[in-house]
């Protein structure tokens, strides 16, 4: 599959790869998830209309509330930037596409089959009812035991995958295709505020991946971490509002940089004290994941670190006051025009200013104890996240000419703007007015039903305003004027000067900054191998013509045009979904009843459309996994371009470098977990489940494989086919001894001490729980190296890797981090 | 069973009779120390907020393109060319509202901490006097424990002007055991003590008719029926309250009770 179908055909929809397709396809997507979640929104609001009569009942109400959360959360606010992030990232640094294009698509697939994931939930008995912060122990089956319950949680996780993948591809690629003369403190604002949130999102998302992935543990294989009294409330508000935190700017942050670049195109003026907001910004990024416990001030956490934490929430707010007057002090002597796009970024700022001294209010911490749980807060973070949203649709006007070619209507978008900023503040102003209100609460005090009703009406004018703007772009997107390379006067960022909608591949030729000013220049190709820099006649350049760096050149194929369609990334987010979609009925429709044995345990289905689910899913990712890997898929590197600081690292190696950091977050929440439990439950209370020598075996059999895997670098470097099936083979056999022995542990514990997931004959459930949950996820890695390593084994047996022995060296490096994450877990489980 | 009776009543009077807080008229209740904190940071907010609105919204007239304003010293960006910031004035007026809105920010925090530091502590008495309620939530209402194993559910019935601490957890999910009218809230934690006072005077008891009455929610979500999870804070006056308390010591609940849930707040004392 190489060649690119056009738009109008279904099938190209399907299998692009190209940035500015999955852009469009994230936003539409979104917009989708908007009405669903603007949906469960007005289903709310109708409910607090009396306080004395509903409509929904108090689970219902549940479901609404949580997913109104999740979706608005996760579903719209992210992806929705997401979309523009997509479009317009590449066309600022001057990239022809994303770093990975296949990943960036399977991004996409991955969002929205968690998306209907999550919708299937509503069908499977309910779907999750605990609020979007999903509390513990509320979270648990035994509180929350419907099936959709379980399929929201895993539809979760599908969905952080995915953003996973999509960090991974966005840090590689503003760290690794900036066009020339692009330096790191010459990227627009959109792109820098871009760059501050994947870096947040790498850490803070697998933070929730950890937890997602600990609750699905809880709810499909029946482990009891949150409902352990050993801190296990407690446990799950640590991870979750270490994600928690950081996410309120993650979601915030690309609608500041909507703002920063909108603020300057419509006044004509640049940026006040740009290189101070850039340090604003990632001061703001470092601190965000240093005041998660002031979501927690009302728990037992005392007041040392309380104190602690207030002076660290007080303490990002400043950077914020710079950005805010930075804003601000940009529109003076401006010649500011009232376009549509302006009016929402303008209008955003407002919101966000009344958001942020709201917030203040939330950091002292005597006030926080009584707005805890109230709709203070409610109203506060609206202002924040959905008042930063606002930037947002400015965002989509803004740069609807560029995607459509076509104008969109003017006086509808200001009527937009009049009807949403007014239903805005009457639905969320009001609930300052009512602000005693408990949230997620509908028999409230009838005192403020007035304040209540008033919102509802503002958020019916809210969700109607948003009409008007899909009418204005249905309308213009069909016989809307031609908006030519740049409808606006005062716009600077390279996406407007090249065509609307811009060609497949971005540029006429390649874009670069060297002279200070966007220009395109034509390189010199010859036949095999890497292109090289002419001068204005056209002839090869001879002053540094070649400043390539030296992967570059590992690139042999330099004739090969790159590729821009492949389905393997649709089909392996629908072999993941329907994975999930198993796993989501599994601990219903599956029991085991433990016998003497392994052999004597007897399995009940119950329910056959769920584990058949599961194996379809999973011989499907198999089958999807080897063929992406098998694709001649090629996407290479800008030749020519800045990659500070990453500059002599090659693209794939610097892309898994950023997984593995957020992998080291996932298996770190893990491990922080076992502690936090431990600590809870009396640290000396607890010995080793399990005998030290099996552990100790595994220990020694993986520290080997790690020495084989480097041997095999060095036989594919030798070329030698021979030793490189004999190192790979040796790690092979060495993985499976490990699981093996592991095999045998777990068999061990089982059937001969009583220990199961769930159960602890010797001691503590939770510490069961916590031994096979942090040993499996350790075991998956394993187990997931073992699959990779044997197709590199029957790869490298049809002759490959010799010319290029860079995939054995990647797998090299993940092999490296699992055996290093075992060094951390054999003392933690199997010594003290 | 009368004999049993009067040894409760001679505890309680003893413990009763030292009540005279040791500052005098000096304690104040959380909910006067929010309103206060509450009232500085709204003038302050509505100040600064308004004054800062203000300010853009006469900039941003001020400075609209109506197409009348000349060439002269405006230097229009291009598309293409590499950002640049804006220096010079600006950028000292930038630094100077900063350091400003740092100065409002910090010097508020810093004035509320004081107040939390009291709050933390809670009014000085000498202890004697306090009487301390174990709160236990669960789906969807509230447990009360009294000191002598004697247990309420719905409402809670204290005395005026002696400091009442609780002692809140949770027996099955989170809940957060809140009075807006007391302005006192904590959460419910199952496996976790948390803790919380608070005091009502006699004369707000008379004022409100000689039986003062306060609304309790949970303020989080803990379930379908978390909407009508209510209870109620009862404060009556010292004696009435002596008399009623003394009766219901010869309910059965047992000292066991009493024991354990101590034992419990012990532990959690240790983990804490």
């Amino acid at each position: 599959m190489s060649g690119l179908p056009p738009t109008t055909s279904v099938k190209r929809w399907f299998v692009t790869t190209n940035h500015k397709d999955v852009g469009i396809l994230y936003t539409i997507t979104a917009l989708f998830f908007l009405l669903f979640g603007g949906v469960m929104a007005l289903l709310i609001r109708l409910q607090l209309w009396d306080p004395t009569s509903q409509i929904l009942s108090g689970l219902a109400y549940n479901e609404a509330v949580t997913a109104h959360g999740l979706i608005m959360v996760f579903w719209f606010l992210s992806p929705f930037a997401f979309g523009f992030a997509n479009y317009f990232v590449p066309l600022q640094i001057g990239a022809d596409d994303l770093a990975f294009p296949r990943l960036n698509a399977l991004s996409y697939w991955l969002y929205l089959g968690s998306g209907l994931l999550l919708a299937v939930s509503f069908f499977q008995g309910g779907t999750l009812s605990a609020g979007w912060t999903i509390y513990a122990p509320l979270n648990v089956p035994m509180y929350t035991p419907s099936i959709g319950s379980t399929g929201a949680v895993l539809a979760l996780a599908m969905f952080v995958t995915g953003t996973t993948a999509s960090t991974v591809n966005f840090l590689t690629s503003i760290h690794h295709s900036r066009a020339e003369g692009m330096g790191i403190m010459d990227m627009p604002m959109f792109t820098w505020s871009m760059l501050a949130t994947v870096w947040m999102m790498l850490f803070a998302f697998a933070a929730l991946l950890a937890v997602g992935l600990i609750l699905a543990a809880d709810r499909v294989l029946g482990s009891v971490y949150f409902s352990a009294t050993e801190g296990g409330s407690l446990l799950w508000g640590h991870l979750f509002w270490f994600f928690g935190h950081p996410e309120v700017y993650i979601v915030f942050f690309p609608a500041l940089g909507v703002m920063l670049e909108l603020f300057q195109t419509f006044s004509g003026r640049r940026l006040v004290g740009r290189k101070w907001v850039i340090i604003s910004i990632c001061l703001i990024s470092v601190q965000s994941f240093l005041v998660w416990m002031h979501h927690m001030f009302l728990t037992t956490i005392n007041l040392e670190i309380k104190t602690l934490m207030m002076a660290t929430t007080i303490g990002i707010s400043l950077p914020f006051d710079l950005v805010v007057f930075s804003l601000i002090y940009t529109l003076i002597k401006g010649r500011i025009q009232f376009t549509t796009p302006f009016l929402f970024a303008f209008g955003a700022l407002l919101l966000f200013i009344l958001g942020g001294i709201t917030g203040v209010f939330l950091g002292a911490i005597v006030l926080d104890y009584e707005f805890r749980g109230t709709y203070w807060v409610v109203a506060h973070f609206h202002y924040v996240m959905f008042g930063g949203a606002t930037a947002l649709f400015g965002g989509a006007y803004y740069w609807f000419p560029k995607i459509t070619g076509k104008m969109y209507d003017e006086f509808l978008g200001k009527l937009h703007f009049v009807v949403f900023f007014l239903g805005f503040n009457a639905v969320y102003f009001s609930m300052f007015l009512g602000w005693e209100t408990p949230r997620r609460v509908f028999e409230y005090n009838p005192e403020f039903q007035i304040y209540h009703q008033f919102g509802t009406i503002g958020a019916f004018v809210l969700g109607l305003s948003f009409f008007i703007m899909f009418y204005n772009f249905a309308k213009s997107y069909v016989s809307g004027e031609p908006a030519g390379d740049n409808p606006w006067d005062y716009s600077r960022t390279a996406e407007w000067a090249v065509s609307s909608p811009p060609p497949l591949e971005n540029w006429p030729n390649r874009p670069s900054y060297a002279s200070g000013k966007l220009e395109f220049v034509k390189d010199y190709v010859p036949d095999g191998g890497p292109a090289m820099k002419t001068d204005d006649n056209g002839d090869v350049a001879t002053d540094g013509g070649d400043s390539h760096s030296a992967h570059i050149s590992e690139y042999p194929y330099w004739d090969k045009h790159a590729s821009h369609a492949s389905i393997w990334p649709f089909a392996l987010s629908l072999a993941l979904g329907v994975t999930l979609f198993g796993f989501s009925g599994f601990a219903d429709a599956v029991t085991v009843e433990l016998g003497e044995t392994a052999l004597q345990s007897d399995v009940v289905i119950s329910n056959a459309l769920y584990p058949i689910a599961i194996v379809a899913g999973m011989l499907g990712l198999l089958y999807t996994g080897v063929k992406w890997g098998l694709e001649d898929f090629y996407a290479p590197p800008s030749e020519f371009a800045e990659r500070w600081p990453f500059n002599g690292v090659e693209k794939v190696k610097l892309g898994m470098w950023f997984f593995l950091a957020s992998d080291v977050i996932v298996f770190g929440a893990f491990l922080s977990a076992a502690i936090f439990v431990r600590y809870n439950a009396g640290w000396m209370t607890w010995s080793p489940l399990t005998e030290s020598l099996p552990g100790l075996i595994n220990t020694f059999v993986l520290i080997t494989s790690s020495f084989t895997v480097i041997l095999a670098l060095v036989a594919a470097r030798r070329k030698s086919r021979q030793g490189l099936l004999a190192t790979l083979g040796a790690t092979i056999l060495l993985g499976f001894t490990f699981m093996a022995i592991k095999l045998w542990e777990w068999n061990h514990e089982i059937f001969d001490r009583g220990v199961t997931i769930s159960a602890n004959a010797h001691g503590d459930p939770i510490q069961a729980s916590i031994y096979y949950v942090t040993t499996g996820l350790h075991g998956i890695h394993v187990l997931l190296g073992l699959v990779i390593a044997i197709f590199l084994f029957v790869r490298a047996y049809q002759g490959h890797y010799l010319d290029d022995e860079r995939p054995i060296e990647y797998f090299g490096l993940y092999w490296h981090f699992v055996d290093i994450v075992w060094v951390f877990i054999f003392p933690l489980f199997y010594l003290f | 069973m009368y004999h049993r009776q009067g040894s409760y009543k001679s505890r309680q009077t003893n413990m009763i009779d030292p009540v005279i807080l040791q500052q005098g008229g000096d304690w104040r209740a959380q909910a006067e120390v929010f309103d206060e904190i509450f009232f500085v940071f709204l003038a302050l907010g509505t100040l600064v907020g308004t004054i800062v609105v203000a300010y853009t919204l006469w900039n941003v007239y001020k400075y609209r393109d109506d197409g009348n304003r000349s060439d002269e010293e405006f230097d229009a960006p291009v598309v293409g060319e590499l950002p640049t910031g804006q220096g010079g004035p600006k950028a000292k007026k930038l630094f100077l509202s900063f350091g400003l809105s740092a100065i409002v920010v910090i010097s508020l925090v810093v004035y509320a901490y004081g107040l939390l530091l009291y709050v933390e502590q809670g009014p000085d008495t000498d202890g004697e006097g306090d009487i301390e309620i174990m709160v236990e939530g669960y789906q969807y209402g509230w447990d009360y424990e009294y000191p002598n194993g004697h247990t309420e559910t719905g409402e809670l019935i204290v005395p005026a002007d002696q400091r009442i601490d609780l002692n809140i957890t949770s027996r099955d999910v989170w809940h957060n055991f809140g009075s807006s009218d007391l302005r006192i809230k904590s959460d419910a934690i199952p496996g976790d003590y948390n803790e919380n006072w608070f005091l009502v005077s006699s004369e707000d008891v008379e004022a409100q008719g000689g039986e003062a009455t306060y609304r309790v929610e949970c303020f989080e979500l803990c379930g379908a029926g978390h909407s009508a999870m209510k209870g109620q804070v009862t404060v009556i006056p010292q004696d009435e309250w002596e008399e009623w308390y003394a009766n219901t010591g010869n309910s059965s609940e047992s000292a066991s009770i009493q024991a354990s849930g101590l034992e419990a707040a012990a532990q959690s004392g240790v983990s804490a």
